[in-house]
């Protein structure tokens, strides 16, 4: 922890960044901390608590302004980190990614090679609350889970944090907001309801990197993370994706490869 | 409020026999926004023009519906006809009510009212429609013909007559392709090189003609009228500009035992070669893989002959990019080796050959200077067998297709045996005799009757040697499936003819469409066979599909014809039916968020990076901007859009959005 405050501070005042952005104390949990000067560092904390995706911060370019500018990353962030690169949001020279890494040493990342080869390091496993809960819907009929999901989503109010929270919703307008033609009808009901969730659905697919940010936001605790993170679970099998590592080209939905297994699509 | 004009045809009967075609305009013309509504026996004619035109004047007609035929039909007559009367052509829409409703339902209340739903559609998307104007792009008019088979030959003459400028780009070290290896041609027998050479010659030296040999395709990027091709010039490792072609080089090579490619593998060459006396260029090339200096780093022979120090030995190869409006695909084909036929003996036998092996063979320029004789001991059959069908028309070799070509050869290469072997014996195995064409019927007869060859109606189920001799095992289907058994000196397979090496790929890099057996496929079977999906792109000769000589140079002038046709205009015209990113006005500038997933869902390359840039020149933002002359409107960018930022003009999500709704809405 010193190592990082002392570090973060060494980045401010040397002017090598504007901004770190990172983790501080909170009521329940660690919350977001912006820290322009090396004072503000003194509150940063990392620790297994921090899993707040603060990569959500990144595209937002009112907060980070155009210097350059720091975040402390644990892994999830930094698998968003790598597919909003791969969606050309972010750029190279303005970011200094900082994580720790399992021995508790500060690691700085200034390419975003040098953060693939760290995420490919690790595996992405389901935790307990996930294995739990997907088992059972994997267990599931069709019409049974159509059953579930219909009964969770007639919960939705549409707050849209789920929305807000995912590091990968970083449109200038949303879909829900587009209302020429009104894909999306905006007042929370059933079939109103299922027209976001699937619509957020298919927008995430080949893109979610199963950070868990938007089921964790849901005041209402609807599991949503769940329904993106199997679908880029199951682009494994199918697609030939490493889940939770971001595609390098486009998308599964997209891209063609000429040595594409499936013979009729050629 | 719009004013919406409606006009339902009755196609003659064709429409009006099962749809109340009056009932129609009157329930439309009760549409909010519509101003007139009428039916008409023909509204493609003259008069039934004349009433839109007038329509639109007298009612001030804000958009124009058409209830018809299918817009592929006459959607450009009605268009023109609004256009006439004032009306941008793009406010003008058709309701297919033939097509879709009349010719596929009986009768009934239900017909009528579909046809209805189909107006009503097109009543609330012409609602929403906007003025747009065609796109202008300009014409850049140089050929770019790939292939220099009599395909590429042909195109590029034609081409090059018309007076425009032709770049030949052929990967072998000359032109000629298939047809400078056979011997004599069907139906008439005229030595194949001596028509030939001449064409050769002149593609060398017309003025309008800029020939690559060894050269090949490196990537193709652009549009219709504007094409950058990036060309791969292989290095020759001698320098053309100072090479005399004396041969002597050629003579003192001591790499001497490699199999000949133009002699079909029955004759060999030296490392330093010239593929065949005739060719174009006369010049050599060293190729790098067989050369004793390139393998183990010492040699130099070819070197030390050369009188005018033409040898590069360090030479690269060199990328150069060429700017064309119009590419012709004439990379032909090839034929399947003996080597496929496990029955025939998986090509270990000497003296079971393919048909091009034969034609070189019967060559006069050929290894034997055009006497038959056995590869194994060169003796001269007495007896030859040859096979035709080999591999075609069989399913489960993967060829269910006919090669077309191989009847005639087949019944040539007889002829040809017959007129050089007197005393020998030949015998053709067919399932057919395909002989479709001027003269073609005659000429297997003369085969038959006058030659003496005995044709034989049944499959060869094995080949195998024995004491010198082939084997020839078939049945005679004709004699109620008699066994036949002949002990041949030679075996002629008249093999497959299949795409070319590489051919996938190439139409990879094109964009053009290919058949499950990797031949490029033409725009439409009948009404387009030179056209290619691609705009700006055409087929010559077998790289469609096997076809003999006549045929390709029909085909390869048809394909130069669409070029010059291409090249007469300054500008084309295109629809406007493309993409387009929205713009809003700052600090948006627009809703794209520059993710480019777009760009990776593109089948045609037609998505750019956009720079917005502030009025100090620093970046703002960057999005997506489509290339209209590139953009095909396929829409697949529009489905993946998430913030639905691009759409496309004429079929834009707002338009569709308000068809769909009006059927729903009900
Ligand atoms: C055994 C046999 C006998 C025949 N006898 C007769 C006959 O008697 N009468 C008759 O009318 N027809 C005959 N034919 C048919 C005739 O050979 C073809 O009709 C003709 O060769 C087709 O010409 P082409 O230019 O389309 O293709 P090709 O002759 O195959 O020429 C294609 C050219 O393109 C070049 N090329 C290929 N790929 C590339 C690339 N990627 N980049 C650049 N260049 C490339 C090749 O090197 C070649 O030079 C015979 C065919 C065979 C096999
Ligand atoms: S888990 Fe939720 S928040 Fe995280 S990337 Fe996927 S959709 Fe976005
Ligand atoms: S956070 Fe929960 S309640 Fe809010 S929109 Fe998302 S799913 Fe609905
Ligand atoms: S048009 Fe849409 S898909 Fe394309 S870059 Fe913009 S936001 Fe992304
Ligand atoms: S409409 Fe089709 S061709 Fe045009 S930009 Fe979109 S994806 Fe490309």
């Amino acid at each position: 922890m010193k190592k990082l405050r002392d570090r973060a501070a060494e980045l401010l005042s040397q002017g090598v960044v504007s901004l770190v952005i990172g983790y501080e104390e909170g009521t329940k949990r660690p919350r977001p901390l912006f820290c322009r000067n090396s004072e503000g560092a003194e509150k940063l904390i990392f620790d297994s608590h921090c899993f707040h995706n603060l990569a959500v911060y990144i595209t937002k370019k009112e907060l980070v302004g155009k210097e350059r500018f720091a975040v402390t990353a644990p892994i999830s962030t930094l698998r968003s980190i790598m597919q909003l690169y791969v969606e050309n949001q972010l750029s190279e020279e303005k970011l200094l990614v900082i994580t720790v890494d399992l021995s508790g040493e500060l690691r700085e990342f200034t390419t975003f090679d040098e953060i693939a080869a760290y995420v490919a390091q690790f595996e992405l496993k389901r935790g307990e609350r996930e294995q739990e809960i997907l088992s059972k819907i994997e267990g599931m009929t069709r019409e049974e889970r159509w059953k579930f999901w219909m009964e969770e989503m007639s919960h939705c109010f549409k707050c849209y944090a789920c929305r807000s929270a995912c590091p990968l919703c970083y449109c200038s307008k949303c879909v829900v907001e587009v209302n020429r033609p009104q894909w999306i009808n905006p007042w929370p009901a059933p079939l109103a309801n299922m027209e976001w969730h699937i619509n957020r659905a298919m927008h995430m697919v080949g893109r979610c990197t199963a950070c868990g940010a938007c089921g964790d936001a849901c005041p209402v605790g609807i599991p949503v993370d769940l329904i993106t993170r199997k679908m880029m679970e199951d682009l494994a099998p199918e697609f030939g994706y490493v889940p939770g590592q971001p595609a390098k080209q486009g998308n599964a939905l997209s891209s063609w490869k000429l040595d594409d297994r499936e013979q009729f699509i050629r | 409020m719009s004013k919406i004009g409606v006009f339902i045809c009755h196609c003659g009967e064709n429409i009006s026999a099962t749809v109340d075609v009056e009932r129609v305009a009157r329930e439309i013309g009760g549409m909010e926004g519509v101003a007139h509504a009428i039916d008409y026996k023909y509204m493609c004619s003259d008069p039934g023009q004349t009433f839109i035109k007038e329509a639109v004047k007298k009612y001030g007609l804000d958009g124009v519906v058409v209830g018809a035929c299918s817009p592929r039909m006459h959607e450009p007559t009605f268009r023109r006809a609004c256009a006439e009367a004032g009306l941008n052509p793009y406010l003008c829409e058709m309701a297919n009510l033939r097509e879709h409703c009349s010719w596929v339902h009986e009768k009934s209340e239900e017909t009528t009212e579909k046809a209805i739903d189909l107006v009503k559609m097109m009543v609330e998307k012409v609602k929403k429609n906007k003025p747009l104007d065609s796109i202008k792009v300009p014409v850049t008019k140089r050929a770019l013909v790939i292939g220099g088979g009599i395909a590429g030959i042909q195109a590029s003459l034609d081409i090059a007559n018309t007076g425009h400028k032709v770049i030949l780009v052929e990967r072998d070290p000359s032109i000629g392709g298939h047809m400078s290896q056979l011997s004599e041609t069907f139906p008439t027998l005229d030595c194949s090189q001596c028509i030939l050479t001449p064409r050769m010659v002149e593609v060398a030296q017309h003025p309008n003609i800029k020939l690559y040999t060894y050269a090949e395709l490196e990537s193709l990027e652009g549009f219709i009228g504007n094409f950058k091709a990036k060309i791969r010039l292989k290095a020759k490792s001698v320098n053309y500009s100072t090479c005399t072609g004396c041969g002597a080089c050629i003579q003192k090579c001591p790499v001497k035992k490699i199999p000949s490619e133009f002699n079909a593998g029955l004759g060999t060459r030296t490392a330093i070669y010239v593929p065949f006396p005739q060719a174009v260029p006369n010049k050599p090339v060293i190729d790098r893989v067989n050369c004793n200096y390139y393998k183990r780093g010492a040699c130099k022979i070819c070197e030390k002959t050369c009188q005018v120090g033409s040898i590069e030995w360090d030479k690269e190869d060199e990328i150069i990019t060429e700017e064309v409006g119009a590419v012709v695909l004439a990379t032909g084909f090839d034929v399947k080796g003996t080597d496929f036929f496990p029955e025939y003996g998986y090509g270990q036998y000497k003296d079971v050959l393919t048909g091009l092996q034969f034609e070189r063979l019967a060559s006069a320029s050929g290894p034997t200077f055009g006497e038959i004789r056995r590869p194994s001991d060169g003796a001269i059959p007495k007896k030859i067998v040859f096979i035709a069908c080999a591999g075609s028309r069989d399913p489960a070799k993967g060829i269910p297709y006919c090669s077309k070509i191989c009847c005639m050869y087949t019944a040539k290469h007889a002829m040809l045996y017959q007129h050089k072997v007197h005393d020998g014996e030949s015998t053709v195995f067919y399932m057919d005799i395909r002989a479709g064409g001027k003269n073609y019927e005659e000429f297997v007869r003369r085969a038959i009757e006058e030659d003496t060859v005995n044709y034989v109606r049944g499959r060869v189920a094995r080949v195998y040697e024995k004491n010198g001799k082939l084997i020839v095992k078939g049945v005679d289907t004709l004699l109620g499936g008699e066994q036949v058994e002949i002990e041949a000196d030679m075996v002629v397979l008249a093999t497959a003819g299949v795409a070319n090496c590489g051919s996938e790929q190439l139409a990879q890099k094109l964009h053009v469409s290919y058949d499950p057996y990797h031949f490029f496929a033409e725009a439409h079977p009948k009404l387009k066979p030179v056209e290619t999906n691609t705009a700006g792109i055409f087929l010559a000769g077998a790289c469609q599909a096997p076809k003999d000589i006549p045929e390709t140079v029909g085909m390869a002038s048809g394909a130069a014809v669409k070029v010059a046709a291409l090249f007469s205009n300054d500008e084309l015209v295109r629809e406007p039916v493309v993409a387009v990113v929205n713009r809003l006005a700052p600090p948006l500038y627009s809703t794209c968020v520059g993710c480019f997933m777009c760009e990776t869902a593109c089948p045609y390359n037609a998505i750019e990076h956009e720079e917005i840039k502030g009025r100090d020149g620093s970046l703002i933002r960057t999005i997506a901007r489509v290339n209209q002359g590139l953009c095909q409107g396929c829409g697949t960018c529009v489905a993946f859009c998430r913030s639905k930022s691009i759409d496309i003009q004429g079929y834009t999500n707002e338009q569709v959005y308000a068809e769909v709704m009006s059927l729903l809405n009900d």
